[in-house]
């Protein structure tokens, strides 16, 4: 799979009067192996941006090259097969479901692809073993704080050995401790295992636990940056940036 | 177990309440299907037993259309038939025993409750049949009151072979000389006991006559030349006999027993149909609570099928539960209807039920009604669930469009067919009125989406004189008119249930008070004297009119008045002909007169004795598609004859069979009878009563064919009887109700879960938890007002279907069901503020700052 490219990336909403661009000929690529944070105000098309890579919205212009696929050309049961097999999906609201147990949502992407529960289990078990939540595996969505449910969604996001992970806001939700061992837990993840991470955040101090950071504004790429490897210590060049892109 | 349905599972443990609740809808629907379809095929089965043990294993019998006996001389006709081998003329009776009669005990259940009498020519009769004896001998030309009997029927009655046995005969008992015992039965119905002919007509008061005669034909004979050959026999009978293999079973009984059927099977269906709505409305509730799941399902790779998968399998399983709880509660109330009807069967209609019936074909269909409908429910909500795309669970803004757009069309063709059924009623007939009735209510349902809103601002008025505070009701009736599709199924679910209970709550009551005027006029004498079977005339053995005489003779007795009965067939249909006094009737008894041409009944009963004159019943004329004033043509074993129809009218036990009244004299003149089957007595104003009532005792007791009961006690039975069934109506349209209940709690509950944002918006500005408490009850009684007041609209509709529909049968004017419209209303009430219960609380229960962050 390994590169992804937007090429004139564009999405409108409505018509006439009411259209709105919420991205507009957006040009990116993200390397093999990336951790990539998006940042810009509210309203600026991250999320929207996201949505297209992980193809679960069709762009109005442009194209999504995944390893040299392009999206637009598959339907929407090769799609669905694409982000069962090949992508990993983290959100703001964790989005488990409620009726299901830790290790259970966690498997999901396994258990929709047809492997067999037990089988499917013992690997989500193993994620969640490895983000510290032996003892919850039983226990419903209902049952975890914010930080742990975030941990099931997260490693729901990895068990299927996705090359590609897309988080928006991922730590959107949750108090500055678990959102820090959040980020830090995408950080390790992308180092460890070797996955692509594209991630959406606001936050500047979260923002600087990736590799590199895209600044949008009103649909439209305005910056990037490269960042040192201090190990989330850049949060205050992050914010300088952010008050240049300000003005 | 794989996703689908472990996900379906999870989701319906997840929410037990509802489970139960939508599951308990199908159970319901099904329940009644099953349970209803074991009773009716249970009777067939003993009628058929009853009539098959008298059948035996000839070629053919031929009989008289009318079923009345017919001179023995017909029987020559077949001398020349060809391919005809052997015949044997019969007189075969179904002889009801009553109550006691062997075992004098009234704790014990009766062995015996009726006989076939075969009076036969010996040796015609080993002709064409065996008698295999295993003890004694075989009947005699000479012998009189000989009787050979089987070893069963011997055993429960404990004779013995030179012994005797009694039955009822016209002259009150006859006791039999046990000849000949034939081997012990293995077919069930009832005992054949033999006897020579001119016994069998004496005991009946028919004699030279005969009403069947089997026929042998000749051995190895083609199914075609059988046939030729059955042409043959009915060629020289001629077209007023009927020429069978077997004798049809009663059809009298067959049609009031098909026409509860067909009442309760109807009611099934739409227990089911409700049931399928409530689940197809419960599968809309689900889909929209978990848009957000969907989406995520989708957003992680689920496909298409696997999200319809997931819906249907919850379908499947409450389906499944649903269907087999219905069908194991269905056998219960099924086989416990046919237990408590036993002996009331056994009573009335001298017909032993046996062990309940279910055949492979009522379980078939049940299971495919039951789990069919709740996954063909299930179907289009899962299909609008597979168009949830990834992106509502992470936007889920745009998801109000579900089920709107086709209101529209709708509308206009609800408008439509509401015309087209309001024209029906002016029509004033019945083939057009009775669809009408389905129509109406689809029109209403069409057209209810368009006026959820005008109707939810004029009830929003009303409401919002109750509830002081400004702004709450205005609310409620806004979240109607913002979701007028949704609000108008459960509207209409709820207008459903209270249409039937108003119609058939309107029905009832009227119903029952017709019924005991009618019962207190027609049955009120001040003894009856019943036999056996009361709506089952033929298999009675009457009194000769002896019996009637003596009772007239007794001291303090002022009019005594009795029915005799004969079969007939006029224009092909069979008949029942009841005659009477005309004189000594209208002094103890009364006919119900809804038309009549002359000025007054006196006149009406008069005319039966001047001519060949007739009053029908209602079921009559209706069969014979007649006027009042017009001829009928009656056919009899004795030639056929014009009779005028003078006036309709109604009496209590023949309210469902076709039934004319004639005189005495006629009956006699054209039929041949002359014995009582049903004898009613008046006691003069100061007679003793306790002297009298001693020797009207003491004479039945040489009649015991008759069960001797005074009208007071009578007329208690009845009641009681009647009002224990409608009391069991009165709980299951009730409980037909209940769907509606289920509906509307689903509805607010998805109104809730939509609006959990602006209710904890409306909670972060100051809103009180009482506030959005009154905010969902309004909202609750909004919908049941609007659906209320379509049910009374249906109610009153369907009321008048049902009187027109009865009309044939049982005449009841259209009484104006203020009572059922009252209750209808209270129920809509009250189910509007039970409904609110659960979603009031869950919303008034709801964390503000949760509420607030839910996208
Ligand atoms: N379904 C939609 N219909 C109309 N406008 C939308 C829709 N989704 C997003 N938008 C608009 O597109 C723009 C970008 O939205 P989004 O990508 O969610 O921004 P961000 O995630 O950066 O806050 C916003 O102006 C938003 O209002
Ligand atoms: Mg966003």
């Amino acid at each position: 799979m390994s590169n992804i490219q937007a090429e004139k990336l564009t999405k409108t909403y409505g018509a006439g009067s009411t259209k709105i661009t919420a991205l507009d000929h957006v040009n990116i690529t993200i390397k093999e192996g990336e951790f990539v944070a998006i940042m810009g105000p509210s309203g600026c098309g991250k999320s929207t941006l996201l949505h297209l890579l992980g193809g679960l919205d069709k762009p109005s212009e442009g194209h999504v090259l995944i390893g040299g696929h392009n999206l637009t050309d598959l339907n929407d049961d090769k799609l669905t097969e694409l982000r069962r097999r090949k992508i990993g999906f983290i959100f703001q609201f964790f989005n488990l479901i409620p009726v299901l147990s830790a290790v259970e949502n966690a498997a999901l992407p396994v258990t929709l692809d047809g492997v067999k529960p037990a089988e499917a289990n013992s690997k989500a078990t193993e994620w969640l073993t490895r983000f510290g939540l032996s003892d919850r595996l039983m226990n419903r969505p209902d049952q975890l704080s914010g930080g742990q449910q975030q941990r099931v969604a997260i490693a729901r996001a990895l068990v299927a050995d996705p090359e590609l992970i897309l988080a928006d806001e991922p730590t959107g939700n949750l108090d500055t401790r678990s959102s820090d061992e959040i980020a830090s837990l995408l950080r390790d993840v992308s180092k460890q295992y070797g996955r692509t991470i594209v991630m959406v955040t606001h936050d500047p101090r979260i923002a600087a636990y990736a590799n590199r950071i895209i600044f949008l504004k009103d649909g439209k790429v305005v910056d990037e940056t490269l960042l040192e490897k201090k190990n989330g210590k850049n949060a205050e060049d992050v914010m300088e940036k952010m008050k240049q892109l300000g003005d | 177990m794989n996703i689908e349905l472990t996900l379906a599972y999870r989701y319906l443990g997840g929410r037990k309440l509802r489970t139960f609740l939508t599951t308990l809808a199908v159970v319901f629907g099904v329940l009644v299907i099953f349970g209803m379809n074991i009773i009716l095929p249970t009777m067939i089965e003993s009628l058929q037993a009853n009539v098959q043990g008298a059948s035996g294993l000839v070629d053919f019998s031929a009989t008289h259309i009318s079923g009345e006996p017919f001179s023995i001389s017909v029987a020559d006709q077949l001398k020349n038939a060809d391919g005809v081998r052997a015949y044997s003329p019969s007189l075969t009776r179904v002889v009801n025993i009553p109550a006691d009669f062997y075992d004098d005990d009234s704790n014990q259940p009766d062995k015996v409750t009726a006989l076939s009498l075969v009076g036969v020519i010996p040796e015609a009769a080993r002709s064409v049949r065996a008698y295999p004896l295993v003890e004694g001998r075989y009947l005699e030309d000479a012998d009189t009151n000989a009787v050979i009997i089987s070893r069963t029927l011997a055993d429960s009655l404990n004779a013995h072979l030179g012994g005797t046995i009694r039955i009822p005969s016209v002259d009150g008992t006859t006791e039999l000389t046990i000849v000949g015992i034939l081997p012990a039965r293995t077919s069930p119905g009832n005992e054949e006991i033999l006897v020579n002919l001119p016994t069998a007509q004496t005991i009946t008061n028919q004699s030279g006559k005969v009403n069947t005669i089997d026929i042998v034909i000749e051995t190895f004979a083609s199914e075609e030349r059988r046939n030729e050959i059955q042409t043959n026999i009915q060629n020289a009978f001629g077209k007023n006999y009927a020429v069978g293999t077997q004798i049809s079973a009663d059809t009298q009984m067959f049609a009031s027993l098909q026409l509860g059927q067909a009442m309760m099977n109807l009611f099934g269906v739409f227990a089911l149909f409700m049931g399928g709505f409530i689940i197809f409305n419960t599968f809309r509730t689900i889909v929209a609570e978990r848009r957000r799941d969907i989406g995520m399902l989708r957003a992680l790779g689920a496909n298409r099928k696997t999200i319809i998968g997931i819906i249907l399998a919850e379908g499947l399983f409450q389906g499944i539960l649903g269907t087999g709880l219905g069908i194991f509660f269905g056998y219960f109330m099924g086989a416990g209807i046919v237990k408590a009807m036993r002996p009331m069967m056994t009573q009335f209609l001298n017909l032993q039920i046996g062990e309940p019936v279910i055949s492979p074909t009522l379980v078939i269909v049940s299971i495919a009604l039951g789990v069919g409908v709740t996954v063909a429910a299930g179907l289009f909500p899962a299909l609008s669930a597979s168009r949830v795309t990834p992106l509502e669970a992470l936007r889920p803004s745009a998801n109000e469009k579900l089920f709107e757009g086709r209101a529209g069309w709708g509308a206009v063709g609800g408008a439509v067919i509401i015309i087209l059924t309001l024209l029906a009623i002016f029509s004033g007939r019945a083939e057009f009125i009775m669809p009408g009735g389905f129509f109406f209510l689809l029109g209403l349902v069409l057209i209810t989406p368009i006026l959820v809103r005008p109707l939810a601002l004029l009830f929003g008025k009303i409401l919002a004189l109750f509830y002081a505070r400004r702004g709450i009701s205005d609310l409620a009736q806004g979240n109607l008119t913002r979701q007028p599709s949704r609000a108008a199924v459960t509207a209409s679910t709820t207008m459903l249930a209270l249409t039937v209970i108003i119609a058939i709550g309107g029905m009832i009551s009227s119903l029952t008070f017709t019924l005991y005027d009618l019962i207190r006029a027609n049955l009120g004498s001040d003894y009856l004297f019943i036999p056996p079977s009361i709506a089952l005339w033929s298999s009675n053995v009457g009194a000769n009119k002896d019996f009637a005489e003596q009772l007239k003779n007794i001291d303090g007795v002022d009019e005594v008045s009795a029915l005799r009965y004969s079969s007939a067939v006029s224009n092909g249909q069979l008949i029942s002909l009841l005659s009477m006094d005309p004189v000594a009737f209208p002094r103890v008894s009364a006919l119900f007169f809804q038309t009549n041409i002359f000025a007054d009944e006196v006149s009406a009963y008069a005319s039966l004795d001047e001519g060949r004159n007739m009053i029908v019943n209602g079921a009559l004329l209706a069969a014979l598609k007649k006027n009042v004033g017009d001829t009928v043509n009656i056919v009899t074993p004795d030639g056929s004859f014009d009779y005028r129809i003078v006036a309709v009218a109604t009496d209590m036990l023949n309210a469902k069979v076709t039934t004319g009244y004639i005189s005495h004299d006629n009956m006699k003149k054209d039929f041949g009878v002359q014995d009582d089957v049903f004898i009613q007595l008046n006691l003069k104003k100061d007679a003793n009563r306790q002297a009298a009532d001693a020797a009207i005792r003491a004479l039945s007791a040489n009649y015991p064919t008759f069960k001797v009961i005074s009208g007071v006690e009578y007329y208690n039975t009845m009641k009681s009887q009647l009002d224990a069934t409608f009391s069991a109506l009165y709980i299951l349209f009730f409980v037909l109700a209940i769907p509606s209940l289920i509906a509307m709690i689903n509805t607010l509950t998805i109104g809730v879960i939509e609006r959990t944002r602006e209710i904890g918006m409306i909670r972060a500005v100051g809103g009180t938890r009482k506030q959005i408490r009154a905010m969902i009850v309004s909202e609750a009684l909004l919908l049941s007002a609007i659906g209320t007041a379509f049910g009374i609209f249906g109610g009153l509709y369907l009321g008048y279907v049902i009187v027109i529909a009865l009309e044939s049968i049982f005449p009841l004017g259209f009484v104006f069901p203020t009572a059922g419209i009252l209750i209808g209303i209270a129920i809509g009430l009250i189910f509007g503020i039970f409904a609110a219960f659960i979603p009031a609380r869950q919303a008034s229960r709801m964390n503000v700052v949760d509420a607030l962050r839910y996208e």
